[in-house]
């Protein structure tokens, strides 16, 4: 290997090392007994133990961490497919007829740009008065907005890259606009649709103003569940089950962006040049 | 247009903007009202109309200037230091992503992790007694500063961010360097320029619209924070690390002042609008 090769590698480990550092000493924590922590704080496990996990996916009075899943799940779910749902239609008579391209878009893609609490506030004055509010439908539908922006840009650049003539030949052949849409457009966009998912469903998951404003119990997503478990557990913190939660509620967007990562790294860039 | 291609459209888009009239119009709407009322969790139904009265109470309140200031400055130090690190890294690392891609992937792992996980995160990385940071602290220099006190909060909570977005940029940044022709980086090597002239007289120029992109991305994520200083510290000591979301929301839901947190929340909402509405103007006006 080239020396310059070589720098590289050291400086990539060196990078990598200390931007991920809180994850790899949450990781490290989450494997250490409970009396070690405070003895041991470094980076080196003595006895190394599953005792964490155990507890913490043991459902109990104070924690009960599928409860938190299931929420987030549910919640994050309805965050990535309804603005897809509502975002194709459109995105397809924008690109094909211009519809909306005036106001609607840049409406929408600015959404992006303003902060959220401007609108938490009031959402949570209309949830408490039609009953949305600590519930995951209610979660779910914030969610969607969070995410419309970045699924309206991804799929009128999927839209715009479908050619003219496929829809065109489609048309010759008699098939009426649902059909086009259905059997032709749906089609040709499903992987930019499962990337759009992909990433609603990390950013739904990951978000937490909402989560702790909107839901106080019975809706409470994992990312504010894990917090009380560092504000509410009396004494001193249990760090080896608060990392343990952690890990828990980390790992599901973790795994799901390293599977696709090449996916999701185009679509941020993509979302990002665009807007 | 015929009829029937404008009820078509209208069944297009309709969907998309049903959802937003009800999710954001309605409660947009009602944010009027409450920020023009005399209002409070017990007489949430019974607005009373007090003019300019809850605009005039965020105007006199220094908490509120503070935050807007704190904010400012967190937005804009995070956005260059995040551009600055990044741009480095992409350029520099971009023979190395290339051939192994794996190596993104490890980059943009805090990308992934919820900011309110990672504030979390820092909240144990940091701790005196539990935290590795200052641990080794200790046994190497006999020392560690309080990282949460008074004196050091800001810089912590801006190298927390800092370390979490800047692979952001990187991507965005490396895409954009991968993106330059390789026979132009060939020819500039057989008229045996240096590398540093190169990035200098080649590379930066054809990224300079990607700088602007990512500055402004940053700039605006970092003014509207809230998820990782809210964990990692809440308010901060004395309100120091308060930027304006967290102001909006504990001036909301810890002080119940409904009126004023929404008046500030206005506020907010014409100067995002007023910025982007200037900034893509500003940015032609540069690449012009």
């Amino acid at each position: 290997m080239k020396p310059r090769m070589t720098l590289r590698w050291i400086v990539f480990a060196i990078a990598a090392f200390v931007m991920n550092f809180p994850v790899l000493a949450t990781l490290i924590t989450a494997f250490k007994p409970p009396g070690e922590v405070a003895r041991n704080p470094s980076l080196w496990i003595e006895a190394p133990t599953l005792q964490n996990f155990a507890a913490v996916l043991t459902v109990s009075d104070r924690l009960n961490v599928y409860h938190y899943l299931w929420n987030s799940t549910f919640a994050a779910l309805i965050g990535a497919v309804l603005p897809m749902v509502v975002a194709l239609p459109l995105a397809w008579a924008m690109v094909r007829r211009g519809v909306g391209r005036g106001v609607l878009f840049p409406l929408v893609v600015n959404l992006r740009a303003l902060p959220l609490i401007i609108f938490a506030i009031p959402l949570y004055m209309m949830y408490s008065v039609v009953g949305l509010l600590d519930t995951r439908l209610g979660l779910g539908l914030i969610l969607a907005v969070v995410n419309l922006p970045l699924t309206v840009m991804l799929l009128v650049n999927a839209v715009a890259e479908i050619p003219a003539e496929i829809e065109e030949a489609a048309h010759m052949d008699g098939a009426r606009l649902p059909r086009l849409l259905f059997k032709v457009v749906l089609p040709l966009c499903r992987p930019a649709l499962i990337t759009t998912f992909i990433f609603g469903f990390i950013t739904a998951w990951n978000e937490f103003l909402f989560g702790l404003m909107l839901t106080t119990r019975d809706a409470v997503p994992v990312t504010v569940g894990a917090s009380f478990f560092f504000a509410t557990s009396g004494g001193g913190v249990q760090w080896g089950m608060a990392a343990a939660v952690m890990v828990v509620a980390a790992l599901p967007p973790l795994v799901l962006g390293l599977v696709m990562y090449r996916r999701i790294t185009g679509s941020m860039v993509a979302g990002a040049v665009k807007g | 247009m015929t009829p029937r291609r404008s009820v078509e459209n209208a069944l297009l888009a309709g969907p998309l903007v049903l959802f937003l009239l009800a999710v954001l119009g309605f409660p947009t709407l009602l944010s009027l009202i409450y920020g023009f009322s005399e209002t409070s969790f017990q007489t949430l139904t019974t607005p009373q109309f007090s003019g300019l009265k809850n605009f005039r109470d965020v105007a006199a309140d220094p908490a509120f200037w503070q935050a807007a200031w704190f904010s400012l400055r967190f937005g804009a130090i995070t956005a260059l230091l995040q551009c600055g690190l990044g741009l480095a890294l992409a350029v520099y690392l971009a023979p190395l992503a290339r051939r192994h891609g794996w190596t993104v992937a490890i980059l943009i792992i805090p990308m992934i992790v919820a900011p309110a996980m990672m504030g979390l995160m820092y909240r144990l990385v940091l701790h005196e007694f539990a935290g590795p940071v200052p641990h080794y602290l200790y046994s190497w220099f006999g020392w560690s500063p309080s990282f949460l006190g008074p004196a050091n909060v800001f810089k912590t909570v801006v190298v927390a961010e800092t370390l979490q977005w800047t692979p952001f940029a990187f991507l965005l940044f490396l895409t954009a360097c991968q993106s330059i022709p390789e026979d132009l980086r060939e020819a500039a090597a057989v008229d045996g320029t240096r590398p540093w002239r190169l990035f200098w007289k080649i590379e930066l120029p054809l990224m300079m619209p990607t700088v602007f992109v990512a500055l402004f991305i940053r700039f605006i994520d970092g003014f509207r924070v809230f998820d990782n200083i809210y964990t990692l510290v809440g308010a901060g000591p004395g309100g120091s690390t308060t930027s304006m979301s967290i102001y909006i929301y504990e001036t909301f839901l810890r002080r119940g002042e409904i009126g004023k947190a929404l008046a500030a929340a206005i506020l907010l909402f014409a100067t995002a609008f007023v910025v982007l509405a200037a900034a893509p103007r500003l940015l032609r006006g540069r690449s012009a």
